[in-house]
């Protein structure tokens, strides 16, 4: 997905396994294509209010997608996507730093066990634990209360900011596992090389260590992008109707307008957006790995 | 080279310990300014901690060391203008030959164009020209352990540190760069501190050989007196090929020295200059290869034994051989060419003569 230039395709061979792999993918394939289709092709009918049945042919729905509500939304999740994965990034890569670079085995696996057990509870159980957290009379406002700092309780929950804070939580795991992957396959001795020739820990972690992590930084940060654009139940919980991301609204038009038309573009939206924040990646990545060559 | 007035770098009773295990113990240690001295020992030997403790990666647990006359015992490595050229070379491998090479300039503050003529110098002094803009992949083994000596030397250390430069690349490239890097220092006239497990490399190279073992200093030599005068039993079987006789009661006679040894057996050399040696004293006798010699037929030689033949491990220009000598034990003869193995058949008797003149004799 993010190969960058410098790995080239491996010389061909006789692959003696590749049709028993190519197989199942092929049949898993097809499958999400034919589910994919049927969602298309609801796209394309009309709407009739109070029935299930969609009509004839029509491209109303895809002109309902300029309505300021839905570029609103559209806008929304694209911020909340992108706070997310930034977020998580800057929270995760020190986590993941310490994770690596510990000296001692039991420091190691205990921040290990502390990074990765979130991912064995379920996202409903979580979500409600940070409804607790973050609501009125919650954990940081019974905190911040007690301390004096706050008369009235801080809005938290039903926001953006709160709704933020919970995705982050949530994609913390999955973040330090891919960033302490790219960490261990840094040459510390190339630290050494850096710090040998006179830089010091800033400079050393500015020129080798941060550059040489690129490549997970940018794999990691794409992954929670897209995986944040399709989030649900956390936005749905800790938002309560007041923020609202694409997954809700097409929630919202399917499952309580029945209007499947227009829930189905929503989702060919998502679809499109995400494909298309993976694929312009690409470009970006090789141009940032260029840039932090150089100085 | 330079005079002798301050040494380039000097370890005064420097120990360092990991847990339980102490790699490094008491050792003083002086580098002249623009000497090639060779850190020698088995792997183990603390000699790896020793150049990281110079370099600064590791701090000693006691003792201080001292470069270019200031004290950087507690001083980071980024603040110690030591080059150090790594076993894998740890070339950065998101920058291309000319940025490795500037990296040091760089975090020196070096002016642009003052920057690229000394990066374009030193590429030149490891023959590298043209290649500045290549990235490290593209580079060969050779070529990479080129711009490694490239980025250490351009930043002018104090002191370079060569941690087995050469251990990665195959036997020929291996033998040319050592003559390389023999002339690269003759060039760059910088101090030198290069460590190896490799005898070879450290005889070829030195101006002199630190032999280690343990976390303890052997012996320190220039490379002849280290193969001709061994100071202790380790030095003179770590270095070369050397047979090691039975220990023996010396005592003189006349103008030479007689050594018994058990077995009936006695061998004579010409009386030495070397105190250590008195009557009646256990000694230890160590013999080079090429000081044993076959003894055709019936003529008169010094130390004549008998011994039967029962290994040849022909070379190319020499051949091994090994014979058993009853009471002296298993020894190794280097006899020139490959005429001996037809001349001197395996299970066949022949003499050989010792030539203790020559051996070493250390009082036990």
């Amino acid at each position: 997905m993010i190969a960058s230039a410098r790995w080239r395709a491996a010389p061909a061979r006789p692959r003696p396994f590749f049709l028993w792999l190519f197989l199942p993918s092929l049949a898993a394939a097809l499958l999400f294509v034919a589910a994919l289709c049927e969602v298309a092709q609801y796209a394309f009918r009309v709407f009739t209010p109070g029935s299930l049945e969609a009509g004839g042919f029509t491209l109303e729905n895809f002109a309902r997608l300029a309505r300021p509500i839905y570029l609103s939304v559209l806008a929304d999740t694209l911020l909340i996507s992108l706070a997310t994965a930034l977020f998580t990034l800057l929270l995760s890569y020190p986590v993941a730093y310490a994770m690596v670079r510990a000296k001692s085995d039991f420091v190691r696996s205990l921040i290990m066990l502390l990074a990765v057990t979130p991912l064995f509870t379920g996202e409903i159980v979580r979500t409600y634990a940070w409804i607790l957290v973050l609501g009125s009379n919650g954990f940081v406002n019974s905190v911040l209360k007690a301390a004096g700092l706050v008369n009235a309780p801080l809005t938290m929950l039903y926001t953006r900011f709160g709704v933020i804070v919970a995705l982050v939580q949530f994609s913390m795991p999955v973040m330090i596992i891919i960033l302490a992957a790219a960490l261990a396959h840094v040459d510390r001795n190339c630290e050494r090389a850096a710090a040998n020739l006179g830089a010091g820990p800033a400079k050393v972690f500015r020129h080798v260590t941060l550059p040489l992590t690129l490549p997970g930084i940018v794999s990691g940060t794409v992954v929670i992008f897209a995986w944040t654009m399709s989030a649900f139940s956390t936005p749905q919980l800790v938002g309560g109707g007041k923020v609202l991301m694409i997954s809700n609204l097409v929630y919202l038009q399917g499952l309580s307008s029945f209007n499947f038309p227009f829930a189905a573009v929503l989702s060919l939206l998502a679809l499109a957006v995400a494909i298309g924040a993976l694929g312009s990646m690409r470009p970006f990545v090789s141009r940032l790995e260029r840039k932090a060559a150089v100085n | 080279m330079k005079g002798e007035a301050s040494p380039a770098v000097e370890l005064i009773k420097v120990s360092k310990s990991f847990d339980a295990v102490q790699a490094v113990r008491e050792l003083s240690l002086t580098i002249r300014q623009g000497e090639l001295l060779t850190l020698l020992g088995p792997s183990g030997c603390g000699k790896t901690t020793l150049l990281n403790m110079l370099a600064g990666f590791e701090v000693p647990s006691a003792g201080s060391i001292v470069i270019g006359g200031r004290d950087v015992t507690a001083v980071p490595p980024y603040r110690r203008n030591t080059g150090m050229v790594f076993q894998n070379y740890a070339l950065f491998p998101h920058m291309n030959v000319f940025d490795n090479v500037a990296f040091g300039l760089r975090m020196r503050k070096m002016a642009k164009f003052e920057m690229a003529r000394a990066v374009g110098h030193a590429l030149e002094m490891v023959k590298l020209e043209g290649l500045a803009s290549r990235r490290i992949r593209q580079l060969s083994g050779g070529q990479q352990q080129r711009v490694a000596l490239a980025r250490a030397i351009v930043i002018e250390p104090k002191v370079l540190l060569l941690d087995e430069p050469l251990s990665a690349l195959d036997r020929n490239l291996r033998g040319a760069m050592q003559v390389e890097l023999r002339e690269l220092h003759e060039r760059t006239g910088l101090t030198t501190l290069f460590v190896t497990h490799d005898q070879e490399e450290a005889l070829g190279l030195s101006d002199r050989i630190v032999v280690m073992s343990r976390g303890e200093i052997q012996q320190v030599a220039t490379p002849l007196e280290l193969y001709r005068l061994p100071a202790n039993g380790f030095v003179a079987s770590f270095i070369g090929e050397i047979n090691r006789l039975p220990p023996a009661r010396c005592r003189t006679e006349g103008n030479d020295v007689v050594f018994e040894i058990a077995g009936g057996i006695v061998l004579r050399a010409r009386k030495r200059n070397q105190p250590t040696i008195g009557a009646g004293q256990e000694t230890h006798l160590f013999v080079r290869p090429e000081h044993l010699t076959l003894v055709e037929g019936d003529r008169p030689a010094p130390n004549r034994v008998s011994c039967r033949v029962t290994a040849h491990l022909y070379q190319g220009a020499y051949t091994l051989t090994r014979v058993d000598a009853g009471p002296l034990g298993n020894l190794q003869l280097r006899v020139l060419g490959g005429e001996v193995i037809a001349a001197a058949p395996i299970g066949s008797q022949i003499k050989i003569s010792i030539d203790l003149d020559k051996a070493v004799i250390l009082a036990g």
